[in-house]
């Protein structure tokens, strides 16, 4: 009897460690996505009546959380001028603890009424209705805050929390998604919001969430061992939608703003998630004058790693884009000195 | 001697069969007469609430509050059942029908939600240059 209690522990246990990310690459979503735009046009008003229609037909939680979240993000749109507003005023009363409250608790009330009567909102509202659709299911999952960064966010200037997002526990694991960004952008001219679903931020990899996502509570990096500090996070370069697309993690370089020497080689290293042709890697090299388009010589992809060394032989300053195919991936910036 | 069963005492048996099966049936103790009909209002601090959802806990059935906040549920519950009461913006709540509950007040309380958001954008990184 006691060897069979033994057994079944070191079953449960063998198999809480073994868990992965993967475990869910043998679900197809197909399901779940095509329920979430077939109710794509349903309101805010009765959510456990939204809820009971996405998931009713799904017989996994992962599938029913994904028709919520494909709902969400396929259903809801960003709304600019209502970020602007809460920003502009947030910076205003930051150092009025009264005025700051008290202009949350009037937003609170505008941002509920913008979801049910526009379907639109800003991050939280998006996060808050994956929890709350999520909750209605019967699935456990938590609105996290903290900080986000993209290339349009000004980089010296955040001082507070800026961003949303969850964290979703399925089959006794947690994961990260984002389903703001998961959404689609705002036209960079006109800032209009456009749909554009990113897969990416789905069960997001922690490690290259982290680069652009920093939890003020730090067990929700959903890292073990060391977690990036705040200076690290702030110094890290620029990913954009697309790296969440082809990697599980950026290494090398660290920093966005690096100095080297002419004829140094400088070193990209990044964790792949799927398979990459070499001849698909290119760097876009821009300083004052102009921009082109480089071939790597040096690229090689083992084990998933991919690594790319490269030597700049003039002086300068240069933004440097990293490209697979016609996706932007990451931006630095290196000052190549003699 | 042999004891002769007559027909009045298998009726007996037979009785008493019935009764001990039905007397021990798990279904039979929940009692139809107790299941009724619930109505109620739901408010939040200030007054009633129109719209807010009040739906039977593991079940697709459910209605939303009129005006006045008050709703008629549309089934029959019987005690023991939970009804979850929520509204956008509203902590939800878990009311659970007892003995004594022909009506049900609910008050809800804002959820406490600090709004913040960074907008997403794919714009290529441009560096500010002094010339």
């Amino acid at each position: 009897m006691r060897i069979f209690i033994q057994h079944i522990f070191l079953f449960i246990f063998v198999f809480q460690a073994t868990a992965q990310l993967s475990d869910f690459t043998h679900i197809s979503f197909e399901k779940a996505d095509e329920i979430a735009l077939e109710y794509k046009d349903e309101t805010l008003h009765n959510l456990p009546d939204l809820v009971y229609k996405l998931t009713s037909q799904l017989d996994t939680d992962v599938e029913r959380f994904r028709a919520i979240f494909k709902w969400v993000c396929s259903s809801i749109a960003n709304d600019y001028n209502l970020y602007k507003r809460n920003k502009r005023n947030r910076y205003r009363y930051r150092n009025d603890s009264v005025k700051l409250n008290a202009w949350n608790t009037k937003f609170q009330k505008i941002v509920f009424k913008q979801l049910l009567r526009n379907r639109s909102t800003i991050c939280t509202g998006y996060a808050y209705l994956v929890k709350e659709l999520a909750n209605l299911a019967d699935i456990e999952c938590e609105m996290i805050h903290g900080y986000g960064r993209t290339s349009t966010i000004n980089l010296k200037k955040l001082d507070s929390p800026n961003h949303s997002w969850n964290a979703v526990k399925l089959n006794g694991k947690w994961y990260l998604c984002d389903p703001t960004w998961a959404s689609g952008n705002p036209n960079p001219e006109t800032y209009h919001f456009e749909f554009d679903f990113n897969d990416g931020f789905f069960l997001a990899e922690p490690k290259i969430f982290a680069v652009n996502h920093h939890p003020i509570d730090k067990k929700w990096f959903l890292i073990e061992g060391n977690t990036p500090s705040f200076q690290d996070f702030m110094q890290a370069p620029i990913i954009y939608n697309k790296a969440y697309s082809y990697f599980s993690d950026h290494n090398y370089p660290q920093k966005m703003h690096n100095a080297i020497k002419r004829n140094d080689p400088l070193n990209f290293t990044l964790q792949l998630q799927k398979e990459v042709d070499t001849e698909d890697v290119n760097l876009i090299i821009e300083n004052s004058f102009r921009e082109r388009k480089v071939h790597p010589k040096q690229v090689s992809i083992q084990d998933k790693s991919l690594s790319i060394d490269y030597k700049f032989e003039y002086s300068g300053f240069y933004d440097v884009h990293l490209y697979i195919k016609d996706d932007l991936i990451s931006t630095y910036t290196v000052e190549v000195t003699r | 001697m042999k004891t002769q069963v007559t027909f009045t005492q298998k009726i007996w048996y037979v009785t008493i069969l019935l009764v001990a099966i039905f007397a021990f049936n798990p279904a039979y103790g929940q009692s139809t007469s107790q299941t009724r009909t619930i109505k109620g209002t739901v408010s939040d601090l200030k007054g009633p609430l129109e719209g807010a959802n009040v739906v039977l806990k593991g079940e697709n059935q459910g209605t939303v509050t009129n005006a006045k906040g008050e709703f008629t549920f549309p089934v029959a519950l019987k005690t023991g059942d939970v009804l979850v009461i929520s509204f956008l913006g509203y902590e939800m709540i878990e009311y659970k029908i007892r003995e004594n509950t022909n009506f049900v007040k609910a008050v809800l309380s804002d959820e406490v939600v600090e709004f913040m958001g960074a907008v997403n954008s794919n714009k290529r990184y441009k560096s500010k240059r002094k010339n």
